[in-house]
């Protein structure tokens, strides 16, 4: 028996503003009774006091640069692949009633 | 077939190219593996300004997560169909000052999400030896560019193995070299603390070069190590006196294919009378065995994350819609592959406030104590060596391995710790099984390059199996 319903994953779609086809979800929801399966491998070791690896190199590798301009684009660069676009700005559906 | 020195000996980068962009053509309606072909007439012209260049006239491919000024660029996804960037990434920029000519954008599992190459919105890409077989993923098309005879170099990413597994499954040399040392400008994400650019060429030399083109800080590349570049191919030495290999045995046992385990034995002999030292490590089982769960939720965590850009209202394919959500959903949805849609799922449930402690930050924890473990087991050794995969390149329609058996999370899926560590890690070939290539696989410190590279040139002078290509009718 699955642990979770398709519907489950049909609702966390949702919130990823994606949607999911009832055969699909269906197929997540059998296949994720082995990913939990796997998941819970995790619990077999001990990380009482472990802090955890964000980056694999945990030297600076950040620095303050120049206040100066660079690498910038132009407006119609910026634009170019823009679905729809007018008056140098982008277009959406509106938004505001 | 040529490697990059002789290419420069020939020095008539035209006719490469042209002998190249048609052997792609050709390549292509039996392998799948490109994308967009890029039109070299305008790098050929300005190539005069970079003679002297370490890959100057050397037709090279990219895979297609890499921006590229003016050229469609779509991650193997449908939601960037259409997207054409306007500026390249800093690779691009450098291999151009090398002298190299793009001619061709390869194909990848859906932004890199994948180790099969299944999940390409153009479909799967062929393996040349066997063409009812995966090429490996996620960098596929590159791989079989380069396994083909197509180019002598290609450009992949390797978030989990996506260079080095494809490397093994097509006879190649896969390099990953450190975290950081490439820089990731300008390369469509798929989880950050795990990205590296990695290359495909057929020999550990044109890798040795091809490190030192693409290697260096970038301030755009926040990750960008801050280390000077080596000569990595002048300084290459493939003496194995007083050098002391690991043999990773948990993955050894792992593994259920006696000709891969007699490949092994005999380069080990091999390196033995080379004058290495050979010695057992033993790493921790369940760390191993955790590994692809970990993998799993770190990386589809991140992925999540990083792809929630991908809306349809700035860039890239847009559906139509009411309202905004609409719009975002829809393009979203008719954007995003199957396999996709669910990993970002399952990256969204390790992400919920209730499952962060649980799988997210437990996962991270672990990765910590993963990469101490491989951290300690090369603590008193050069580097660590494993067979690469436990079999050939499956069959596209292959998906019977049990998938909480040692030999899949183990010795399918233990390369992901160079990922997780961003130790340099490099797959090059070790033998054939019935006329199917298979790899092994070197590990090495962090930072140690050199070190990777020397022992890599050992291996391939015991294996004798530089070069290698398999051509297809």
């Amino acid at each position: 028996m699955n642990r979770y319903e398709p519907e489950y994953f049909k609702t966390l779609a949702k919130q990823l503003r994606f949607s999911l086809s009832d055969e699909e979800a269906r197929a997540i929801a059998d296949e994720f009774g082995v990913l939990l399966d796997q998941m819970d491998l995790l619990d077999k070791i001990d990380t009482e006091g472990v802090e955890e690896m964000v980056y694999p190199i945990e030297a600076e590798t950040s620095f303050m640069r120049e206040d100066e301009v660079g690498h910038t684009f132009t407006v119609e660069q910026a634009l170019f692949n823009a679905p729809r676009q007018a008056n140098d700005h982008f277009v959406t559906v509106k938004v505001v009633g | 077939m040529m490697n990059f020195t002789q290419y420069k000996a020939k020095n008539n980068p035209v006719e490469a190219v042209n002998l190249a962009v048609e052997a792609a053509m050709k390549a292509n309606t039996k392998l799948n593996a490109v994308v967009t072909m890029v039109d070299p007439g305008e790098q050929l012209n300005r190539l005069d300004q970079y003679a002297g260049g370490k890959m100057f006239g050397i037709p090279i491919a990219l895979k297609d997560n890499v921006n590229t000024s003016g050229v469609l660029t779509t991650a193997g996804s449908r939601i960037l169909g259409n997207y054409v960037p306007q500026y390249d990434a800093t690779i691009a920029e450098k291999l151009r000052e090398a002298g190299a000519i793009v001619i061709a954008k390869s194909s990848l599992d859906e932004f890199g999400m994948g180790g099969s190459n299944l999940s390409a919105a153009t479909g799967p890409v062929y393996n040349p030896y066997d063409l009812s077989r995966m090429s490996g993923g996620s960098s596929g098309g590159s791989a079989v560019l380069v396994a083909s005879g197509v180019v002598p170099f290609a450009i992949g990413s390797d978030t989990g193995d996506s260079v080095r597994k494809p490397a093994s499954y097509n006879g190649i040399v896969g390099y990953k070299p450190t975290y950081g040392r490439i820089s990731r400008y300008g390369i469509i994400p798929y989880a950050s603390s795990l990205d590296h650019v990695a290359f495909f060429t057929r020999n550990i030399t044109d890798a040795a070069i091809a490190l030192e083109v693409l290697s260096g800080r970038d301030d755009r590349d926040m990750t960008s190590l801050q280390l000077p570049v080596e000569d990595y191919a002048s300084l290459l030495n493939p003496s194995l006196e007083g050098k002391k290999i690991g043999i990773l045995t948990n993955v050894l046992k792992a593994i259920t294919n006696p000709e891969i385990q007699a490949h092994f034995a005999n380069l080990v002999a091999r390196l033995k009378e080379q004058g290495a030292t050979i010695v057992d490590i033993e790493m921790n089982q369940d760390l191993l065995s955790a590994i692809l769960p970990t993998y799993y939720i770190i990386a589809n965590a991140e992925a999540t994350a990083n792809h929630s850009n991908l809306d349809g209202l700035r860039f890239g394919v847009q559906k139509d819609g009411k309202e905004i959500d609409e719009v975002m959903s829809a393009s979203r949805t008719a954007g995003f592959g199957k396999q996709i849609r669910k990993r970002f799922v399952i990256g969204s449930y390790a992400l919920f406030v209730e499952n962060q402690d649980k799988l997210f930050r437990k996962a991270q924890k672990v990765r910590r104590l993963i990469v101490e473990d491989l951290k300690h087991a090369l603590s008193d050794i050069d580097g660590l060596i494993a067979p690469a995969s436990a079999g050939v390149a499956p069959k596209l329609t292959d998906t019977s391995m049990d998938q909480l058996s040692s030999t899949y999370l183990i010795a399918e899926n233990y390369m992901v710790m160079g990922n997780f560590s961003g130790y340099p890690s490099v797959t090059l070939p070790m033998g054939y099984c019935d006329g199917l290539p298979v790899g092994v696989n070197l590990t090495c410190k962090l930072y140690d390059e050199q070190t990777t590279l020397n022992l890599a040139l050992a291996i391939e002078q015991a294996t004798g199996l530089a070069d290698q290509i398999k051509e297809v009718a």
